[in-house]
């Protein structure tokens, strides 16, 4: 028996051009929500590349399968590409050989042919989990999604508390909102409260009377921000 | 009925997330302008193929306008067209839709609710415009 882990980690291909990728994407789905919800996981593909080294550990922290709908293996070659080797690899194409032709890419018009082909990758993708747990001892249910790296859209951003007129608000993803504003260069100050407030606006329902209140909140968190993450950034 | 008067041949690349419903919406909204809105006049591109550095989706971003369609902050969709050197023509983000419709049930990350396919057609609409006026 090898290391313990807390969860087999399963990546989908995007696949939009092909049937075959809408089918990895609904297989996958069906074993994290239903097959194995206690032993699995997952991770989008692209973020590997647009998230950072929190993403990019999953394939090194989860015994990992990879779900692909063509023989160009995306998931797989992405994964080992940016995170880490990877315990199996599954083919759509190669699970379902012909029958995957009568297949749609959209849920919309999802048919019969759409719903076997996804049972069958599912029941695949489960039972090579279930290999996976008896070979390298994964432990169901004994980590939080917070234990490791996990799919960001997985989770709920991580929020910001600002007093507005006396009352404390959250704002989901307000640390992911300064820090792509900080790297975008822009400088701490009363003059960031229109850009900092329009970014804000986009993920956070604000009335326009309390639009000066949330403005100058926003500037101060902002500086406060800046100062912390400079002084990380020269403690190295 | 499908309108492809104006439209010239363009990218339309959905972030795919698989976490959560805004995932689903934007491959939704996609598959409708491309196979429903514009046809033939739209096309999408595997964002996994994109990520991996395949030389032909690469250049076909890098030589056709982009509109990426993204459901969560990180902008999967956005940042790897661009990295790829593509020129995103507009990046639509699945959330500024939703909060139209504050409040609703929009589905899950696997199948859509009515109010999640109203997301789906006012996103695509949004995408198809950009669409039809880009070059």
């Amino acid at each position: 028996m090898g290391e313990t882990y807390s969860k087999v980690g399963i990546i989908s291909c995007s696949g939009e051009e092909i049937p075959e990728g809408t089918i990895a994407r609904q297989a996958v789905r069906r074993v994290l929500e239903a097959l194995r919800p206690q032993d699995t996981v997952t991770l989008c593909l692209p973020l590997f590349l647009a998230g950072e080294e929190g993403e990019r550990r999953f394939a090194r922290e989860h015994p990992t399968i990879t779900v692909d709908g063509c023989l160009k293996l995306c998931a797989k070659q992405g994964t080992e590409k940016y995170s880490g080797k990877v315990n199996t690899s599954l083919v759509v194409s190669d699970i379902l050989g012909d029958s995957a032709k009568g297949c749609c890419r959209s849920t919309r018009h999802t048919n019969q042919a759409n719903d076997k082909a996804v049972w069958l990758v599912a029941e695949r993708i489960a039972s090579e989990v279930d290999a996976l747990a008896r070979s390298v001892r994964v432990e169901p249910g004994n980590a939080s999604a917070e234990d490791g790296a996990c799919c960001a859209c997985s989770k709920p951003s991580q929020g910001g508390k600002l007093e507005i007129n006396g009352t404390a608000v959250t704002i989901s993803g307000l640390p992911l909102i300064f820090d792509h504003l900080k790297k975008k260069g822009l400088q701490p100050g009363s003059g960031s409260g229109d850009t900092l407030l329009q970014n804000v606006k986009v993920y956070h329902a604000i009335e326009p009377e309390q639009e000066a209140a949330y403005r100058n909140a926003l500037a101060s968190a902002y500086q406060t921000y800046c100062g912390q993450t400079s002084q990380c950034d020269l403690g190295g | 009925m499908a309108d492809h008067r104006q439209a010239k041949k363009t990218l339309v690349i959905p972030c795919s997330g698989v976490g959560k419903v805004h995932g689903l919406i934007s491959r939704e909204a996609v598959y409708h302008v491309t196979d429903k809105l514009l046809p033939g006049n739209a096309d999408t591109a595997c964002l996994a193929l994109l990520v991996t550095g395949d030389d032909e989706t690469k250049r076909k971003v890098q030589q056709t306008p982009c509109v990426t369609v993204d459901g969560c902050p990180k902008l999967c969709a956005f940042k790897n067209v661009e990295l790829s050197g593509g020129k995103v023509a507009k990046g639509i983000r699945v959330y500024d839709v939703m909060k139209r419709h504050r409040g609703a049930n929009f589905g899950t990350a696997t199948a859509l609710s009515d109010e999640g396919w109203t997301v789906v057609e006012e996103l695509a609409a949004e995408a198809a415009q950009v669409a039809r006026q880009a070059d």
